[in-house]
């Protein structure tokens, strides 16, 4: 079926078959592989995009759904500049990437959380990532690198400055 | 960036890992994310029977769909595809019999996912079923169903190997010991769960060969083994490695099969071919970490002096050998902990079972071995009414001390200090007091524990021990390093990186550090073992040691001085007259010199031997120690466990890469979480009840404890710059740890994995329904 979504800032126009996932879509049609496939069944959390700012898995939608949406993946996640944002600086600073299949998701994890709760504590922050699984760093540095990404906003906004 | 105390400019510094950048972006092109023009899929029609003999496989209805384009079965494959190491029993498709249920048995490739498995499912394929043997402790009966291929030497077809300890008289010591304590433990098997599923892509080549793009640890080995099974020279096989998403030790047969299959159905049809796993297609065909059954007694003095340890094991390689040998060998030498003894009887025997089956993964025998052991030693300490940390610290192995196994522990042997350590920063003596204490009138209880650990570096007596970098300066000045070693996440790019510029004296910035590529690399053995940083990192040293010498030749020509007189201040060379010349004009002047601005490093393992029919010998050249501490919060009325903490204190010898060393520790605690209280795998009848992540289950954010790393550094003269392992070692102790902590709680010795809820409240595993279902319906059969 002809939908109309916003994805990464962009609007699309196009025939969105009814029968395949926003995951298949968005990989297999629309070239966006920053979505990871993990296990297809919602569990992993790799495939996880903003949908109107709301963390979801793209394997449990299908296409249609996007329709009239806004999507965000990692690909549209740029500071203003166009470089890293600052949770992905702290992503790299911090050592929360390993083998990175997991990194996308947990990134669009880390700012929904930070979108919602601008100051989450240790128990927050984990709780926030209970839907995305990593098999490689133990989550500590990942925690690590969000807790950092929101001091540095709150410092920015005690300070006036922009994050 | 200053100098640390070893003087240092980047070893040892904070760095960022070389591929987070395009981690971070959503840019890395794992496989799945690789598409090319006329690019087939495929997909493997697999076994949904745990043993039978294939009756009939008639693959023409499936050729007769128009998107199909080809199908191969074993007869495609030289020797019907098949391989293995050290054990040929294994085939890129199955021969005359399948053996757990998702053997492969054909493969499909056609214009789409969808067409593939209309392909897999349209193949005619009648299966006989053959009894079958699940139960380890029954693989070795008389009447037992052979799984194995058969032999000649009169031994059970399905005994794959024995691996034997032993010093002293055993028997004789355990009969004059004052304490003999004798107990049974399990431990099951557990899956990788890397994020990335296993896949493979084909490319034909022009000239009749093909290049392969695959997920997989060690792609020389692919290569051979692609070049094997089809009949092509090596140099017609290119194996290039794309970024990995996870490994553990888990991404090697499965994707050499998928490699072969693809490389020949790329072959036949001219066109490239791709396979991706789905996530229940991985977790049924792929191997697992074997699961082992463990029976040990040991023996000490009153005073708490150990003398004896008896350890038998039984481990299950299920259909095929794989790496299970060389698990068999590391557990047996590892099987009674980091003590001293007056003597050891150690027996560890591999069988073959029709549980899928199994191979490497992180830690190799040791976490298991580990889980039995460390459990022992502090049954013995409460029934010597010891503390378990002094009953450890009185007979850990110390610099001097000589193994059980006969060799001498000459350098870097630092288990005393990793027990002060932990004893010190887990604050465990003021807690073993009070957990006591308030466990007495409380139904939620805490305790705390520990389990200590040795574990051998590289691949020791398993195999020839060596690795190869090349480096180069390109006509950008930018430098160009290749290893035969691949970065699957833990960082072993950064941290030859770091080696590089160090030895160099440039900014690793500087440095492109490819991913190996048989066509560049040097053939360097497998990614396993925790062998990267040494045996990868002195071979990186070697090859950036002789491009140095190389460039200071240059330099003292063009500063008129000798090589001894320059000076180095950051890049630039500087000679006696304090002329700064930048790095770039002395690369320039070397060129014009005629020199060549590349060199190799290869560096050998020093020399071990183990004498298998004794049990005696030198193991490995150098062992890693750690210890880790556990502190726990436990229901009872529930059987919930908590872990609140984890004190991890790991000697790495000398720390290269930070953060990456850091993550190891953090990552290999998870994953022993995981193997400790929620991962299972059952297989019921060969049928495994576990196929995703939502009935198996990895440990989550939420689930974490807090995690304090002290990482001590008492270096090896072998190691690069001093360095260690860690990769493995990181897991092996943790389950352990856990148990002992859990026993501290609640008193319940807790002796087969995981620790549920149910062992916890009642002692014992309640019986769950089981189904061959699941298993099948993964495989959409």
């Amino acid at each position: 079926m002809q939908i109309t979504f916003s994805l990464n800032h962009q609007t699309i126009e196009i025939d969105a078959p009814a029968d395949i996932t926003l995951l298949t879509f968005l990989r297999e049609h629309l070239g966006v592989t920053g979505v990871k496939d993990g296990c297809d069944v919602g569990e992993c959390g790799a495939c996880a995009i903003l949908l109107d700012g709301q963390l979801v898995n793209s394997c449990q939608l299908l296409a249609p759904q996007a329709d009239g949406r806004e999507i965000i993946t990692i690909e549209g996640l740029r500071a203003a500049d166009g470089g890293l944002t600052d949770l992905q600086r702290h992503f790299i600073d911090d050592g929360a990437v390993q083998c990175g299949f997991c990194t996308p998701g947990m990134i669009l994890a880390g700012e929904a959380l930070l979108a919602k709760n601008p100051t989450p504590d240790r128990e927050e922050i984990a709780d926030a990532l209970a839907g995305n699984l990593c098999r490689c760093t133990g989550y500590i540095q990942i925690f690590d690198a969000i807790a950092a990404t929101a001091r540095e906003r709150q410092a920015q906004t005690t300070t006036g400055e922009r994050p | 960036m200053s100098p640390s105390r070893h003087g240092a400019r980047y070893v040892g510094q904070p760095a960022p890992r070389v591929d987070a950048l395009e981690k971070v972006l959503g840019s890395a092109r794992f496989l799945a994310d690789i598409t090319l023009p006329g690019m087939l899929h495929a997909r493997a029609l697999r076994s949904r029977l745990p043993h039978a003999r294939i009756k009939r496989l008639d693959v023409s209805p499936a050729l007769a769909i128009p998107s199909v384009h080809a199908v191969i079965t074993n007869d495609d494959f030289i020797d019907h595809g098949s391989y293995g190491f050290p054990v040929k029993d294994d085939y890129m498709l199955a021969h005359e019999k399948v053996r757990y249920v998702g053997d492969a048995i054909a493969a499909v490739a056609a214009e789409t996912p969808e067409a593939a498995l209309a392909g897999v499912q349209a193949i005619i394929c009648e299966l006989e079923p053959l009894p079958i043997v699940s139960d380890v402790t029954q693989a070795l009966d008389d009447d037992a169903p052979q799984v194995g291929p058969d032999r000649a030497d009169g031994e059970h077809p399905n005994f794959l190997s024995r691996s034997i300890v032993n010093a002293g008289d055993a028997a004789a010591e355990l009969n004059v010991a004052d304490v003999v304590l004798q107990d049974e433990f399990s431990t099951p098997h557990q899956e990788h769960a890397y994020l990335e599923t296993e896949g493979a892509l084909a490319i034909p080549t022009p000239e009749g060969g093909v290049v392969i793009y695959c997920s997989n640890q060690s792609p020389f080995i692919n290569r051979d083994n692609v070049a094997m099974a089809l009949g092509l020279p090596p140099e017609l096989v290119r194996s290039i490695q794309p970024p990995v998403g996870g490994s553990f030790g888990g991404k090697d047969d499965l994707n050499y099969e998928a490699s072969a299959q693809c490389a020949a159905l790329a072959l036949k049809t001219g066109r490239p071919v791709r396979m991706i796993f789905s996530r229940e297609e991985s977790m049924v065909a792929s191997y697992k970490r074997n699961a082992m059954k463990m029976w040990v007694e040991v023996g000490a003095q009153k005073d708490g002096t150990l003398r004896v340890c008896r350890f038998r094991g039984l481990l299950d390689s299920g259909a095929y050998a794989s790496e299970s040998p060389f698990t068999a060998w590391r557990a047996s030498i590892h099987a009674m902990g980091a003590y001293r003894y007056a003597a050891v009887d150690i027996d560890v025997t591999a069988v073959y079972t029709n549980n899928a089956f199994s191979g490497a993964f992180r830690g190799f025998g040791n976490p298991e071995v580990n889980f039995a052991i460390e459990q022992m030693m502090d049954e013995l300490a409460t029934k010597l009414d010891m503390d378990p940390m002094d009953l450890r610290l009185q007979n850990a192995l110390r610099l001097g001390d000589h193994l059980p196994h006969g060799q001498k522990l000459d350098e870097s042997v630092s288990l005393v200090q990793c027990l002060d350590a932990a004893r010190q920063k887990s604050d465990w003596d003021r807690k073993r007091r009070e957990f006591a204490r308030h466990n007495a009138s409380n139904e939620i209880k805490k305790g705390i524990g520990v389990a200590a650990l040795f574990h051998g570096l590289s691949l020791g007596a398993e195999g020839a021990d060596y690795a190869g970098a090349t480096i180069r300066i390109d006509d950008n000045n930018r430098i160009i390093l290749t290893s035969g070693f691949t970065d699957y996440g833990q960082g072993s790019r950064t941290v030859f990186t770091l080696i590089a510029a160090e030895v160099l004296g440039v900014r690793p910035e500087r440095i492109d550090m490819l991913r190996p590529d048989t066509d560049t690399a040097i053939e360097s053995g497998p990614t396993v073992a925790s062998r990267a940083t040494v045996l990868g990192g002195n071979a990186t040293r070697l090859a950036a040691a002789n491009l140095r010498h190389t460039l200071d030749l240059a330099a003292a020509d063009l500063l008129g001085c000798q090589v001894a007189q320059l000076v180095r201040d950051e890049e630039t060379y500087i000679g006696p007259e304090e002329r700064p010349i930048p790095w770039e004009d002395i690369a320039a002047h070397a060129r014009s010199l005629g020199l060549q601005l590349s060199a190799q490093g290869r560096w050998q393992a020093p020399s071990i031997h183990w004498d298998h029919n004794a049990g005696r010998g030198e193991p490995y050249f150098a062992y890693h120690f750690a210890v880790q501490v556990a502190e726990v919060t436990v229901d009872m009325g529930t059987g919930q466990v908590q872990v609140d903490d984890i004190w991890a204190v790991h000697d790495l010898g000398k720390v290269i890469f930070p953060q990456g060393a850091e993550g190891q520790v953090y990552g290999g605690i998870a994953q022993g979480l995981g193997y400790a209280l929620s991962e299972r795998i059952d297989y019921v009848n060969g049928y495994l009840q576990q196929t995703n992540f939502d009935r198996y289950r990895i440990p989550t954010a939420p689930e974490m404890p807090r995690i304090h790393i002290t990482l001590l550094e008492d270096a090896l003269s072998a190691g690069p710059f001093g360095a260690k392992n860690v990769a493995e070692p990181a897991m092996v102790p943790t389950a352990a740890a856990i148990a002992n902590a859990v026993a501290h709680a609640s008193g319940r010795r807790i002796r087969h994995l995981p620790i549920t809820l149910e062992q916890v409240l009642l002692g014992r595993n309640l019986m769950r329904p089981a189904t061959a279902d699941r298993a099948r319906r993964g495989l959409l059969l």
